[in-house]
């Protein structure tokens, strides 16, 4: 009693408005870097915005993506582009993940070797990889020819599924490491004890792989899912420096189409709805990750 | 069911010598309990046994099969776990099954041995249940459950009690107890729990420093310590001891002198001493009578412990040695008062400067207490 006496008569501000007064700030920098930008695109993408000016043309600039084949080509270009570049992170990511956790000297090296991708800055990378990907230059068709795979040089980002390859290739490189990291946090979170009671009951490795392992870092798992997810839809650096979205689109995915237009063609309303689609698109995958995360709580989570 | 021979096991972790020569005979259906103080090794032992551990010298044998460089599978072996090991993700039902699962069992078999194992350990409501929305004792119940399943020859348990509240082991002492009983299993427990040792084990190993100090049932480890690290460890106070020197050597009578000027003459075999010796008195808390009739130390009591059916007095005797009585529940005693206490010569224990104990010849003899 005394002490909640004590504590009204110090406080001039209510409880409530003391709260408020805390997350004040955040809440500005949010309404003021995140809100209002996205609310401006939302009002853009209803204009025909441009260097020259703006004016309010309707649902024009929807219709005309809805109608156009060219776009349509492009969000199925990014789905693929994000489901095989995320697939291959998370498998990579896993095996990286397992190879590290083995107990074998020298492991803390190893796991120092496995940051640079991540580590050094993008652009640095995919320049190397550039080079990599040279025709005449790089070691990779080098490598082909000397192997006889190939019978002359080969330009890997002069065709269309090569390029597209190539692209995936080196946002696999950036983007493994972290979730290699991530995964091999969750699997130092396993308990020993449940390895060694299924080690007594004669469990294989795999065996124990498959059965405690895997669910015990399944929330980890579909986490990284959503957010490399994420991260992989809106990968613009890696595509822009190898191939600025070509050759003829074939690694142009949503993003750099967002780019080209508004930025590269200023046709600011046009690149708007893009990047509101964008934005849908991605609320629907975080939605249904979220869903889908509350079913698998519900099946493998510990109540 | 099988009989463990541990043959001069030692482990050592890098230059950590961790088990020394620990050398063990385990009968068929005999629960055996490995007590002592954190770090004795006692858990490295077990988990020799089990084989997660590889004992650096020595040999683990089976029903006379050295079975050393065997899976745990083909020893034979089940473990509970002190954190019961469980899978959060599976149901109590999928936990129990796991080891069948395991050996590739048909389902319908896996669900006659689960329903089986439910049945004894009172699951069989809770077999839907994820390990989380249990109980702590139904959790160990269910550890239990997922040893039992497998039908092993020999069950450890890694000190399985020490993660529930007073109230639910004195419970699940009893229910091992029965268990052991009902599935008539040579069982080895681990603990450092000396109360969990005396009432549960049919013979106790004391480890102390990697080595075993005594090994014997617990009547016989309360009445005849071999050393006064076993004296000290078992038994609830723990025993007091008191510094006194040999005045006076007889056939089986050794007469002694303690500070204060008391001299005592007690019956033990005291061929290995000679006047002049130092050695120790061992006097348990629960022999200590008030007021005896013949003379005693004055106990300095500076505080009580009323439990309701004894009093645990706490103070000093002689030159500041620490003593302990354990007296009736209204025995007229007041923390801060002195009060003459004693006790019959026969109870006294006596250790050399070693801590090696002498035999006590009016103690209650080993044919009598088993």
């Amino acid at each position: 009693m005394a002490k909640t006496a004590i504590s009204q008569q110090k406080s001039a501000l209510s409880e409530t408005a003391f709260a408020w007064l805390l997350i004040a700030p955040a809440m500005l920098f949010i309404l003021v870097i995140v809100a209002w930008p996205l609310l401006e695109t939302i009002r853009l993408s209803f204009t025909d915005a441009n260097l020259g000016g703006e004016s309010y043309v309707g649902t024009k600039n929807y219709e005309d993506l809805l109608s156009s084949r060219k776009f349509s080509q492009t969000v199925s270009r990014t789905f693929y582009w994000m489901f095989f570049s995320v697939m291959l992170k998370l498998i990579l990511g896993l095996i990286g993940a397992c190879l590290l956790n083995a107990n074998v000297k020298g492991k803390g090296l190893f796991r120092v070797l496995v940051m640079p991708p991540w580590v050094i800055p993008v652009a640095i990378g995919c320049i190397g990889w550039l080079w990599l990907y040279n025709g005449h230059f790089g070691i990779l068709a080098g490598i082909g020819q000397r192997l006889g795979i190939l019978d002359g040089p080969f330009e890997f980002l002069a065709y269309k599924n090569s390029a597209f390859w190539s692209a995936i290739v080196t946002d696999v490189w950036v983007g493994t490491p972290m979730v290699t990291l991530f995964f091999l946090a969750a699997m130092q979170g396993v308990p020993v004890d449940l390895y060694e009671a299924a080690y007594i009951d004669g469990a294989s490795r795999w065996y124990r792989f498959r059965r405690i392992t895997i669910p015990q870092i399944f929330p980890v798992i579909v986490s990284m899912m959503l957010l490399s997810a994420i991260w992989t839809f809106n990968s613009f650096e890696v595509i822009w420096i190898l191939t600025e979205g070509g050759p003829r689109s074939a690694t142009t995915t949503l993003i750099v189409d967002t780019y080209k237009t508004a930025i590269a063609n200023f046709k600011f309303g046009k690149g708007a709805a893009r990047a509101v689609v964008i934005v849908v698109l991605l609320s629907l995958f975080s939605l249904f990750y979220l869903l889908v995360l509350g079913w698998l709580n519900k099946r493998m989570g510990s109540k | 069911m099988a009989s463990l021979y541990l043959q001069s096991i030692s482990k050592s972790f890098g230059d950590t010598q961790v088990l020394s020569d620990i050398e063990l005979a385990i009968d068929d259906k005999e629960f055996v309990v490995f007590v002592g103080p954190s770090g004795c090794g006692k858990s490295t032992l077990l988990r020799i046994i089990a084989g997660l551990e590889i004992a650096s010298a020595g040999s683990v044998v089976i029903d006379g099969n050295d079975v050393s460089k065997l899976h745990p599978v083909e020893r034979g072996i089940s473990m509970v776990f002190q954190s019961y090991a469980l899978y959060p993700h599976l149901t109590v039902y999928e936990n129990i099954a796991f080891p069948l699962r395991v050996q590739k069992l048909s389902n319908k078999e896996i669900e006659s041995k689960v329903k089986q194992a439910a049945e004894v350990l009172q699951l069989t409501t809770r077999l839907q249940h994820k390990p989380g929305q249990l109980s702590g004792g139904q959790r160990q119940r269910v550890a239990i459950g997922r040893s039992i399943v497998r039908n092993p020859k020999i069950f450890l348990f890694d000190e399985p009690l020490s993660n529930l509240d007073a109230a639910l082991r004195g419970d699940m002492r009893v229910e091992l107890a029965q268990l052991h009983k009902d599935l008539a299993a040579t069982m080895v427990y681990v603990t450092h729990d000396q109360i969990e040792a005396m009432t549960m084990a049919d013979r106790i190993a004391v480890l102390n420093n990697g080595q075993v100090e005594q090994f014997g049932t617990p009547m016989e480890l309360y009445h005849h310590p071999a050393s006064k690290f076993v004296a000290g460890f078992i038994g609830q106070p723990n025993m007091n001891f008191i510094p006194a020197s040999v005045v006076g050597v007889a056939s089986n009578l050794l007469s002694v002198s303690l500070a204060g000027n008391v001299q005592l003459s007690l019956p033990v075999n005291c061929e290995t001493l000679a006047v002049g010796d130092a050695i120790e008195l061992g006097i348990r808390p629960e022999d200590i009578i008030l007021n005896p009739p013949s003379d005693g130390f004055e106990l300095n009591v500076s505080f009580v412990e009323r439990l309701g059916g004894a009093s645990i007095t706490y103070g000093t005797v002689a030159d500041n040695v620490r003593f302990c009585g354990a007296f009736d529940g209204n025995a007229a005693i007041q923390a801060g008062s002195t009060t003459l206490v004693g006790a019959d010569v026969k109870d006294f224990h006596v250790f050399d400067e070693q801590g090696r104990a002498l035999r006590r010849m009016l103690a209650p003899e080993l044919a009598v207490i088993v």
